[in-house]
């Protein structure tokens, strides 16, 4: 996925209403750079969600174009559609983790869809795993685990198959300080090797000192919170 | 990881989780072919043996007076209104009274005080040597005797035409546990692949969303039905192989069934029984997926 502008995403006038009548977003538009690392912020309620999973794909705007990488995805279908979704690595809010397999097997399932080498996906699981404070977990049942833990294993799935553009969804709910931090190094260390990421948050503490472009939803619109400095 | 080991672990995986059901399905397509192949086995050697008796099959009709040219052409069309038939000759009394002298060998002479003629003049008529003439040997037998100028008709026992009428049934018989199989291969394999798709709803979604072809999430499926058309076949065809051993063994004496030579199915056959399963069951779950996974 490569666009000349450098343009990873763009927004255009977007909205979205969901049935029966519920405006969740309305005439957003963005433009989000190749290699950015971008902070969505807003209240609960504010659509946040609704504004990662247009980016994936999971819903269809009402209104609007939404480009990635220079193509309109809600053109893309079969094939093509299953090999942006692989460039695509999203921490879901409500996790999607599969509660019966074990934790590595959870991992592997991004890597596994893009026909990944088995030496390469097990490599890749345990070095995840320590990033993460996780690496006793390796074997255990992803459904036993506690919020935060599994919270951090749909991270680790969403970055695995080190996609060009991460969607984060409030990746930090559940976690004390140090482990925040962790999540936080893996995320700049994705980005610094070339992903945008997205991250979309109410907790001040990842975001307040950061040197990013933030934005703020605020009753379905969007807000520029403070510009990001040039990299 | 390649495509194919990626989908052979997920097919490891579903029989894994359901089992049960899935021996289930094999049961029953192994069951259904059973039924099937053994009363196309039947069947097979039936004809096997009509064809033997059909070998020997003949009217014979005696004339009252011998027929000139024209009277035989008139005899020949009659017969040929009945149906079509293997072969039509007239027997001259001259021929017929050779016939038996010749049959008579060295006794011939006990022939010299009787004249030439004392034997009536006939027609042979072959039936064709297909399931529909040979069944009605008996209906054409009795259309013979009311032609003109005939004396009476004369052919194989009876039994030959209950044979075959055995036969015609056993056919409709075969035809029904073919139905039969098609219905139970194809309803128990979509049942149970439906089944597996429901269990695993919320994988198959996740799935979709990290970017999973429409192959990769169908090919196990079909793979589970082209094993469950393989192994269900396999199985009924060595469970029929037995039996049919065991019969033989257990009724190697004197009897029917050592009058008639009877042979398990050739291999082409064979390959043909299971190639239909394995297709069958393909559509099944080809079946299955359609209306259940939506892609
Ligand atoms: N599938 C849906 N059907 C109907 N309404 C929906 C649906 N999904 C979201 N909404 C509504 O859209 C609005 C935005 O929801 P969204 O989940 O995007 O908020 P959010 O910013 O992610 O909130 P939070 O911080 O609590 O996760 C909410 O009012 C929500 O009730
Ligand atoms: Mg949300």
């Amino acid at each position: 996925m490569s666009e000349s502008n450098g343009a990873m995403i763009e927004m255009i006038k977007v909205s979205k209403i969901y049935q029966p009548d519920i405006r969740a977003l309305s005439d957003v538009s963005v433009s989000i750079a190749q290699g950015e690392m971008f902070f969505l912020i807003g209240m609960s309620g504010a659509g946040k969600t609704t504004f990662l999973k247009l980016l994936c794909n999971m819903e269809t705007p009402t209104n609007g174009l939404i480009e990635i990488a220079g193509r309109d995805i809600q053109k893309l279908r079969g094939k093509t559609l299953a090999r942006m979704r692989q460039k695509i690595g999203v921490a879901y809010q409500d996790f999607k983790l599969l509660t019966d397999r074990t934790v590595a097997e959870n991992i592997a399932i991004s890597m596994e869809v893009s026909y990944k080498k088995p030496q390469h996906i097990k490599k890749r699981v345990r070095d995840l795993l320590d990033r993460l404070a996780l690496a006793d977990k390796h074997d255990a049942i992803t459904g036993e685990l506690s919020r935060g833990e599994q919270q951090r294993v749909a991270l680790a799935r969403a970055v695995a198959n080190s996609p060009t553009l991460i969607l984060v969804d409030e990746p930090t709910g559940n976690l004390d300080a140090t482990t925040t931090r962790r999540v936080m190094d893996l995320l700049t260390k994705c980005n610094h090797s070339g992903a945008t990421v997205i991250i979309a948050t109410h907790d001040d503490s990842i975001y307040r000192d950061t040197q990013h472009r933030i934005m703020e939803l605020r009753s379905g619109k969007l807000h520029l919170i403070r510009e990001g400095l040039p990299q | 990881m390649s495509f194919w080991l990626a989908v052979l672990r997920q097919v490891a995986r579903n029989l894994r989780q359901t089992w049960p059901s899935q021996f289930m399905t094999l049961l029953t397509v192994s069951l259904s072919v059973l039924i099937f192949a053994f009363f196309y086995l039947v069947y097979m050697n039936m004809l096997g043996v009509g064809d033997k008796l059909g070998d020997d099959l003949r009217l014979i009709v005696y004339l009252e007076e011998e027929p000139g040219p024209e009277m035989q052409e008139q005899l020949r069309r009659k017969i040929l209104a009945f149906d079509e038939v293997e072969q039509i000759r007239f027997i001259s009394k001259a021929e017929a009274y050779q016939r038996f002298a010749d049959q008579l060998g060295n006794d011939r002479d006990v022939l010299d005080d009787m004249p030439r003629d004392f034997l009536p003049a006939s027609i042979e008529v072959v039936p064709l040597k297909n399931l529909r003439s040979l069944s009605q040997v008996k209906l054409f037998s009795d259309y013979l005797a009311r032609l003109p100028g005939t004396l009476k008709v004369q052919y194989g026992q009876d039994w030959i035409e209950r044979f075959y009428y055995f036969t015609r049934l056993l056919s409709i018989v075969v035809l029904l546990s073919g139905g039969l199989l098609i219905m139970t291969t194809v309803f128990m394999v979509s049942y149970t692949i439906r089944l597996t798709i429901l269990g695993r709803q919320a994988e198959l979604e996740l799935l979709r969303l990290v970017g999973a072809t429409n192959n990769y999430i169908r090919t196990p499926f079909l793979i589970e039905g082209v094993l469950q058309g393989i192994l269900g076949s396999t199985v009924g065809i060595i469970s029929l192989y037995t039996l049919f051993h065991w019969i033989k063994l257990r009724f190697s004496g004197p009897g029917i069934l050592t009058i008639f030579e009877f042979s398990f199915f050739q291999g082409p056959t064979v390959a043909t029984i299971i190639f239909i399963s394995v297709l069958l069951c393909t559509v099944g779950s080809y079946l299955s997926m359609q209306k259940f996974l939506r892609i």
